[in-house]
């Protein structure tokens, strides 16, 4: 048990994991077990797994991903085989894959990737276009922005402008776009960073939250009428989940849509506080095999376009 | 763009581009389609196919466009799988693991190197004529696709 939780601090496993109690989970140590996808456009999938057996790589469908695998066995980094390399796959987590394939129809679309980097669902979505339509690809920091550019380069992406811009400022673009990926910074969790309890305090989850607000009022200013945005992160905090996605509901005319996807309805009654119905569209995943997780596909309501 | 042309006739190539689609940002040069030159107006960081960059007036290629001079037809040689991964780690290419040679063999030219699925691993230099040479190195490495890992370190 972490010092800092032993007094009334607002940070600390104890605090993190009591909050997870309250919303209906109890905390347990996971190993995440690591995930490829396939990059399509550059080799068949049948193809791909025959080359990577033969290297002795040990892989297991992913059930709800149509090019997602398990790597369950592999002698060496996953990420040191001329195939990765020649961007015949990229190394993805399970729960990382689910946002871009939640969108419906990509192909010839105009596509937002609003906070890309480091790029592999910017790659996922180029694949799942099979290069064509345009994204737009937004970050800042020049570290970032150079992995997300060698990630479209090892992945022969053509179809991607990426713009050293801050999301908050996508409407300096003067475009409007039929989809848009908003897979926010966030707090991160716990499964993917050993010291993740000893790091984040609850108010760096607040801020975070308060800047996924600003980012989602942003970008549904720029999302066509007819046009679908898929909120994500990769935060347990409900904060930066159903609390923003409520929030979302209040105050920019959107709804939730129905989706297809593992995990558990989004919750409605958080510590005590009574959320939209439709919140429920949504899915918090709890880290098992997967890290953890939270997505939501949001669309223009209808009459207050 | 005449730095781009220039490099594929090393391997044999007339390499032909609509240069409206090149856009230059400092040193790097990118191959768009139209879609993204009409975005393009906006300063960015990176758009289409990145074909590579220059230091000091000389050209240094992306591995996108060694895979696009690939697909022609090209001073290649195809290497086994061994050979394939020292390659990769950045070693030279000894005869012995060259499986095939297309286009030019002589000394001093360049070669791209495939795998033995085709797929462009990168270029070198060639070193012993390719034809004559029974063994040692015969193809130095100039660049590699193993860079990508070494670029994140």
């Amino acid at each position: 048990m972490s010092n800092r939780s032993t007094s009334h601090s607002m940070s600390g496993q104890e605090f993190f994991t009591n909050r997870y109690r309250e919303l209906g989970w109890n905390y347990e140590p996971v190993k995440v077990t690591s995930a490829i996808r396939v990059n399509t456009v550059n080799i068949g999938r049948q193809e791909l797994l025959s080359r990577l057996a033969s290297r002795g790589i040990k892989l297991g469908k992913i059930p709800f991903l149509e090019n997602g695998y398990w790597v369950h066995e592999s002698k060496f980094s996953i990420g040191a085989t001329s195939e990765y390399l020649l961007g015949l796959y990229s190394i993805q987590e399970a729960a990382a894959q689910i946002p871009a394939s939640l969108f419906t129809e990509l192909k010839n679309k105009t596509i937002l990737d609003a906070c890309a980097a480091p790029g592999g669902k910017t790659c996922q979505l180029a694949d799942l276009m099979q290069n064509n339509g345009t994204i737009v690809a937004l970050d800042i920091e020049k570290r970032r922005l150079t992995a997300l550019s060698n990630q479209l380069e090892r992945c022969r992406v053509k179809n991607t402008i990426v713009y050293d811009m801050d999301a908050r400022q996508v409407a300096e673009l003067d475009l409007k776009f039929d989809r848009i990926l908003l897979d926010v910074p966030c707090s991160g969790n716990f499964a993917t960073d050993r010291q993740w309890f000893r790091r984040r305090t609850i108010e760096d989850v607040e801020r975070n939250a308060g800047l996924q607000r600003e980012i989602l009022a942003k970008t549904a200013r720029v999302l066509k009428d007819s046009g679908e945005i898929v909120y994500s992160t990769c935060s347990l905090e409900p904060e930066e989940d159903e609390l923003n996605i409520n929030w979302a509901l209040q105050n920019l005319n959107l709804r939730t849509e129905p989706i297809n996807c593992p995990g558990q309805q989004g919750l409605t009654d958080i510590f005590g506080k009574q959320l939209h119905h439709s919140v429920v569209n949504c899915r918090r995943i709890w880290p098992r095999e997967t890290q953890g997780f939270f997505v939501c596909k949001l669309a223009k309501e209808e009459g207050k376009r | 763009m005449k730095l781009v042309t220039d490099f594929a006739r090393q391997f044999g190539v007339d390499l032909r581009i609509d240069e409206c689609l090149i856009v230059r940002r400092e040193s790097r040069c990118f191959l768009l389609n139209e879609s993204l030159k009409k975005l393009a107006a906006k300063d960015f960081f990176h758009a289409g196919i990145y074909l590579g960059k220059t230091k000091k007036d000389v050209f240094f290629p992306s591995f996108s466009l060694l895979t696009m001079i690939a697909e022609k037809k090209a001073n290649k040689v195809f290497v086994d799988r061994r050979t394939e991964w020292l390659f990769i780690c950045g070693r030279d290419i000894f005869k012995q693991g060259i499986k095939k040679m297309e286009g030019s063999k002589r000394k001093g030219g360049h070669t791209l190197v495939l795998n033995e699925y085709g797929e462009c691993l990168g270029f070198g230099r060639i070193m012993h004529d390719l034809g004559e040479a029974t063994d040692g190195v015969v193809v130095k490495n100039v660049s590699d696709i193993g860079d990508f890992l070494r670029r994140e370190k």
